[in-house]
Formats: C-alpha cells, structure tokens, sequence
C-alpha cells in the first residue's frame, strides 16, 4: 500500500507494520537504551507498566510518534524480561484498550473518509484481516462481514452481540464505531501477546534489565494457592481452575460455569471472587458484583443454576472423562465419585 | 420410533438397497475434498461403524455394495485424519447445513396420515390415540406418511431459509444446494468456504438469527427507561432491513412513527409486553431448522444419493424446489413385484407416479411400495 499513515496515528497504534519499519530505518541499536539521552523513554515505559501492575488501566497520554514508538518497544521487552505471564497478559489487554480509545475517537471524528478507509485499512484489514468499510448508507456506521463478526461476536455474552439484535444486510452487518472497534479488541490483545511470545531479541540492554527487576519485585504475589483437589472437581471446571491459576483470560461463559459451580458445592462469595484475582482483567468490585448477581442477591434475584453438560459441550467447555459417564450436569460429578468410591471400598 | 422389522422385512430390505448400491451408485454425489470426510454406515442391526475415510466415491460405492448399510453419513467437516478418533482428526472447517423436518412444523393435516401400530396385539390405525384401541396398551408407535400438503409446508420453509440466507447472510444461490431429505424433510448445504470455519457458538448464533430467537425490543427502538417505564427511539440505521424490517412492517410501524411505538406499547400493558410480543412475531417469522445440527463441526449427515432406511427413498437433490415431487423423484427402487402383508385396514398413497389404494391383506406390488411400507413399519414381507 503506497499510501502511508501519518506520524500521529503512528503515535497512537504503535504496534503496526509501519511503526516497526519506522524502527528500522532510524538504525535503532538496542544498546542505544542505556544512553543517558533515552533514560526518559526507559523511565516512561517502567512508569506505565508500574501502572498496569498496580491499577490494571492503561496511560491514555500521547506523545510525539517517536516517544511512542520507543516506549511501545521499551515497554515490551521490560515485559519480555521480567517473564510474567499474568503481566504480559495484563499489559497486552491494556495497549489494546488503549488502541481501542484512540480508534473509536479516530473512527468517530475524521472528517476525511479517504484517512478513515486507510486507517481502517491498515488496523482492521492489514493487522486482522479482516475486511471493514464506512458505511455509504448510514453516516457514522461501519460495515462488517457477517463471517468476521460471527467469529468475533460469540466472545460476547451480552444479548445485544447476538446477530440478531444487529443490523444485518447482504452479508454485512452493521455496526457504529464503538461497537467496530470492541469487536477486535480480544483479537488485538491476543496478537499482541503473541508478537511478545515470538520475539527474541539478541539481549537485554542492562537498563532493560534493571528496570524490569524493580518492577518484578513490585508484583503482588499471586493470590491465595487454589485448593485444587482434582479428583473431587469435574475436569471442566479443574480445566478452567487450572487456567486461572495461571492467568488466562477465561471465557465469560467459562467464568459462569466456575461461578455458579462454586456456589453449587457451597462455597461463599468472597472464595468465589478471589478465584478470578489472576485474570488479566480482574477488577474486585465487578467480580463481586457479577458473583453476587448469579448466588441471586442482585438484579432480578435469581440464583443462576450450573450449565448443563450439553451446554458446556457447545460452548467447547467439556474436557469429559470417563468419570463423566452419564452424568449431564458437573454438579453431578462429585457425588458420582463420592458413590464410585464408596462403592469400591465395601 | 418404528415398529420391529422381521427377519423377512429385513432381508427383502437389505436385498432391494444392495441391488440400488450396485446399479445404482454412480448417482451418489461425490463431497468435495471425499478423501477428507469422515464416513459413518448405519447397519440393518442398528450399529454405526463410525471414523471411516474413503480416497475416492468408487471404493465408498464397492463398500457399499459389500456392506448394504441401512444408512450413509458423511462428515460435514474436513479433516486431516478423518479415521482417527475425534480429538486427534484434525479439523479444517466444516460446510454449513441446514435441516427442515416436518415434526417442526406441526402441520393441521398431520392426523390425517399418521398410523399407531400396537407392539401388543400388533393391530394398526389410521389416526393418532393414547392408547390402543383395541387392547387399551400404550405401547405403540406412530408413523406419519407425508402428503402434498406436507411437502409444500416443507417447501415454504425451505423458501424463507433461502431469503435469510441470500438477503440477510448474503449467501450466493448458486452456492446454496437443496436436498429432499429422503423421508420427512429438506436438507440444504451451503458451499461457501468463508463459512467453513466458524465454530459451533458462531453457529449457534447463526441458527438463533435464522430461528428468530433471542431478538430485543430495542432493535426497533423501545428501551426501558429508568425515568419513565420506557422511551421510543429508532436505532442508527433504521428499520430497513433484516429483522427489524420484518418486525415493524409486520407491527404497521416505519421511522417515522414514534407516536404510533409508543402507543403500541402502552396498549399492550408495558415494555415486558411488548418485548414478548416482538419475540412471538420472530419466531413466527422465523424458519423452523434443527439448531442442533447446524450447530453441529463434527455432524455426520446423509449423503446424496443415498438411501434412506425410514422410507425407502433417496436423498435427492432439488433443481427447481417448486416442481420438485418426492414421492416421483426420491423414488428409486426397482419396480419388480414382491409378496407383503399390509397392516392397516386401509392405505392410500402415491409413489413413482402410480396411485396405490391398499388394504388390510396380503397383496404382490412393486418393490419401492413394498420397502416404503415396511420402512415405515405398515407392512411385512411375506
């Protein structure tokens, strides 16, 4: 594509191709970092993951496109250094929300369609593959394939993702900038965690390294050991108990399953909510808040029953064993074992 | 569920699908990409043999021919090792499907040609009770033979879930391909591969859309309102097109009459109103598919032209749906006479052209009657 982005969306989305190429034609040295000239880029960068770690939100300031640049940069191989799974997870979901705010703002204000279908271009179709364009019908409307939002859509518990709670035409569906841009912002996360998984740099300045040590040590220790005891939990919900421990960012309808399992077999609310204290996007009042809404002591007042095993085999949440034999819901599984294993030592 | 066969029902049957297999199999449609299907044979004992995998249609045919299945499924998905168990095959995507089955449809003139036969005093009737009665036993079953009317009630379906699929969805026709299911229904396929990879939850919205399950009040603009009970405003992009074109041009409604919303709505109580009503309009509105199995990555599904054990009947693609008739078309057994013994006092139906009136007693017909009753558990081989 001949046509180029400027240096201000450079600043914002500096994670594009063109923001790496920008990198390779200044000749950047990594050790070029451990000058006293860039101690303010290093400093910057520590400055922004010490505010992921403690408040898990994004810096929404904007600088010119080359201290952005370099911040993106430094800020990835702190992350690489320190070697943090929860954290390069955390830091991943917040350079997508902060991409995600500079987008909509982008999407909802260029008066210059030509700049928007090129930034469309070069987020949506160069980076994700996928295909968005301004709508010629409505002002202010996007349209999206009915394929691509299928695939990203069902990440989604509310009704209103449904296809068809959606303006829906010729194979397009039709979205305002908002909801455009939320629909990717997984699929950002994720790419950007595998960009850090993939990359390899020759070393780490000693700057780098320093940096990343100061804030490694800031890092709360993962929350109390989850008592997992295999053999009493169903593998569905010890898949997900597994996943968590280690920071995954679990599925909504997986969280549900883990929840409402947890209230099933007895456990409280504040066991409950402190499961989910390593996901990625883990805020404590929206944890209660949703936990306490499935026991049914919010909104409509309804406790929320354990998915079935049917349901969970849709949403791809079955690891089914052998123990799993006839049973249709996981709150059978423990009793199942409890018998088996009654049964065995008569 | 379909009254026992005899040994003698079953050997006539067996006999008549071996001699369609070998004469015959050249008019089974080939899958594209066969060598990476997964293929599933019924047999005349009830066992699936599942996780088989064929390199071209001409051995699927030979083993066809040597086994004589009941029934023959192929995968709707692709995968890499289609003959090794599920979690290791390798899926690489899997067509669309669509199935329309009369039980869905709950059509007035379904009584009319269903018939209970009693597994206790193995007496049959036309029309449908709780209990035998002749022997008051409620172990029985019942079968329908579909009619004309129950076609065309087919058709109209498979109709609507043509107009979702290319107005809505934006499907091509020619990639959309329309089957007779070969017994109660309408199977249709779509081959386009940007599909191919949507997983089942993708699907499953997929299927709630074209079901007309799941929609909002406010696609056309009513929204509770924590002031008052509720406010009308049209979301961006109107009421043109899709569901909520079908809604407001089914409530009398356009963009231009938010007066006439929220009077609606007031007439009908509230909101809570409202909504279930716009959700009763949907699903009416919608097209009555078997969600399970377009949910289904991993569905084995009737192969085309192949027989089917419930009637007799092929899996026969549709050309022109309009003129499409079952009961010529998906006939193709031979027509050389058999000996069978009909069980119900009497039988009308219509196959291959050919009127039959049949009664309660041992008569010699053309061998695709003879199947389609026993099939249906109406008749026994003599």
């Amino acid at each position: 594509m001949s046509i180029r982005l400027g240096t201000a969306d450079l600043a914002k989305y500096p994670f594009l191709n063109e923001a790496a190429e920008y990198m390779h034609q200044t000749y950047f040295n990594l050790d070029d970092l451990n000058l006293p000239e860039l101690r303010h880029i290093v400093e910057r960068a520590s400055n922004r993951i010490r505010g992921e770690i403690e408040h898990g939100k994004p810096d929404f300031t904007l600088e010119r496109h080359e201290i952005e640049i370099l911040t993106f940069l430094v800020e990835i191989l702190i992350i690489k250094a320190i070697n943090s799974d929860n954290l390069t997870k955390k830091h991943c979901l917040c350079e997508a929300l902060r991409a995600e705010k500079f987008l909509v703002h982008d999407l909802k204000t260029h008066a210059e369609p030509s700049t928007k279908k090129l930034l469309l271009f070069k987020v949506f179709k160069e980076l994700l593959k996928m295909d968005v364009l301004p709508s010629m019908k409505y002002q202010l409307m996007f349209e999206v394939k009915v394929t691509d939002y299928l695939k990203r859509s069902h990440l989604f518990h509310e009704q209103e993702w449904k296809l068809i709670n959606r303006l829906v035409h010729d194979g397009r569906v039709f979205l305002d900038p908002d909801e455009t841009v939320r629909l990717i912002r997984a699929e950002v996360t994720n790419l950007l965690l595998e960009r850090i998984k993939q990359m390899n740099p020759s070393h780490i300045p000693a700057t780098i390294k320093e940096q990343a040590n100061i804030l490694k040590a800031s890092i709360p220790t993962a929350s109390r050991k989850l008592a997992i005891a295999p053999s009493a939990y169903p593998p569905c919900v010890n898949h997900a108990l597994n996943l968590m421990a280690v920071g995954e960012n679990l599925p909504h309808s997986a969280r549900v399953m883990l929840a409402t399992y947890m209230l099933a077999i007895g456990k409280n609310i504040e066991e409950i909510v402190s499961l989910f204290k390593n996901a990625p996007d883990y805020d404590e009042r929206v944890s209660r808040y949703q936990v306490e809404h499935l026991a049914g002591e919010r909104g409509s007042r309804v406790r929320y029953l354990v998915p079935s095993c049917t349901k969970l085999r849709n949403d791809g949440l079955c690891f089914a064993t052998s123990q799993c034999d006839g049973l249709i819901n996981p709150v059978q599984f423990g009793r199942a074992v409890k018998y088996y294993r009654e049964t065995n030592l008569r | 569920m379909i009254p026992t066969k005899t040994g003698k029902d079953l050997q006539m049957m067996k006999a008549a699908f071996r001699e369609f297999y070998f004469n015959h199999g050249n008019r089974i449609e080939e899958p594209v990409r066969i060598q990476n299907r997964e293929f599933g044979l019924m047999g005349f004992d009830g066992v699936m043999k599942r996780h088989l995998g064929f390199s071209s249609l001409g051995r699927l045919v030979a083993s066809l021919v040597l086994e004589t299945p009941s029934d023959v499924f192929a995968s709707n998905a692709q995968y890499d090792f289609p003959v090794l168990p599920i979690s290791e095959k390798g899926w690489r995507g899997a067509d669309l499907i669509f199935d329309i089955d009369l039980k869905d449809l709950d059509l007035k003139c379904r009584l009319s040609h269903s018939y209970m036969t009693c597994f206790s005093c193995r007496s049959c009737y036309l029309g449908s009770e709780d209990r035998c009665p002749k022997c008051d036993s409620n172990n029985f079953a019942e079968v329908t033979l579909p009619c004309d009317r129950c076609i065309n009630g087919l058709k109209s379906e498979v109709t609507k879930l043509h107009r979702f699929l290319i107005s809505d969805i934006g499907i091509s026709p020619e990639k959309i391909t329309t089957y007779f299911s070969g017994n109660n229904g309408f199977h249709v396929h779509v081959l386009d591969e940007s599909f191919n990879d949507l997983n089942s939850q993708a699907r499953a919205d997929l299927a709630a859309y074209i079901m007309g399950i799941g929609i909002l009040a406010d696609v056309i603009g009513v929204r509770r309102n924590t002031h008052k009970d509720f406010r009308v405003r049209f979301p961006l992009g109107g009421l043109d097109y899709g569901w909520r074109k079908r809604i407001s041009d089914k409530l009398g409604i356009s963009i231009t009459s938010q007066r006439k919303l929220t009077k609606l709505v007031k007439e009908l109580g509230d909101i809570e109103q409202f909504r279930k009503r716009v959700a009763d309009i949907a699903k009416e509105m919608g097209v009555r598919i078997d969600s399970q199995v377009t949910t289904d990555i991993h569905r084995v599904f009737r192969m085309p032209g192949t027989l089917n054990s419930k009637s007799g009947l092929t899996k026969t693609l549709c050309l022109d749906l309009d003129s499409f008739d079952p009961f010529d078309e998906s006939c193709q057994l031979s027509d050389r006479e058999v000996a069978v013994e009909i069980m119900p006092p009497r039988l009308k139906l219509r196959l291959k052209g050919e009127r039959f009136s049949l009664s309660e007693e041992i008569v010699r017909v053309p061998l695709f009657i003879g199947v389609y009753l026993i099939s249906k558990g109406l008749a026994h081989a003599v």
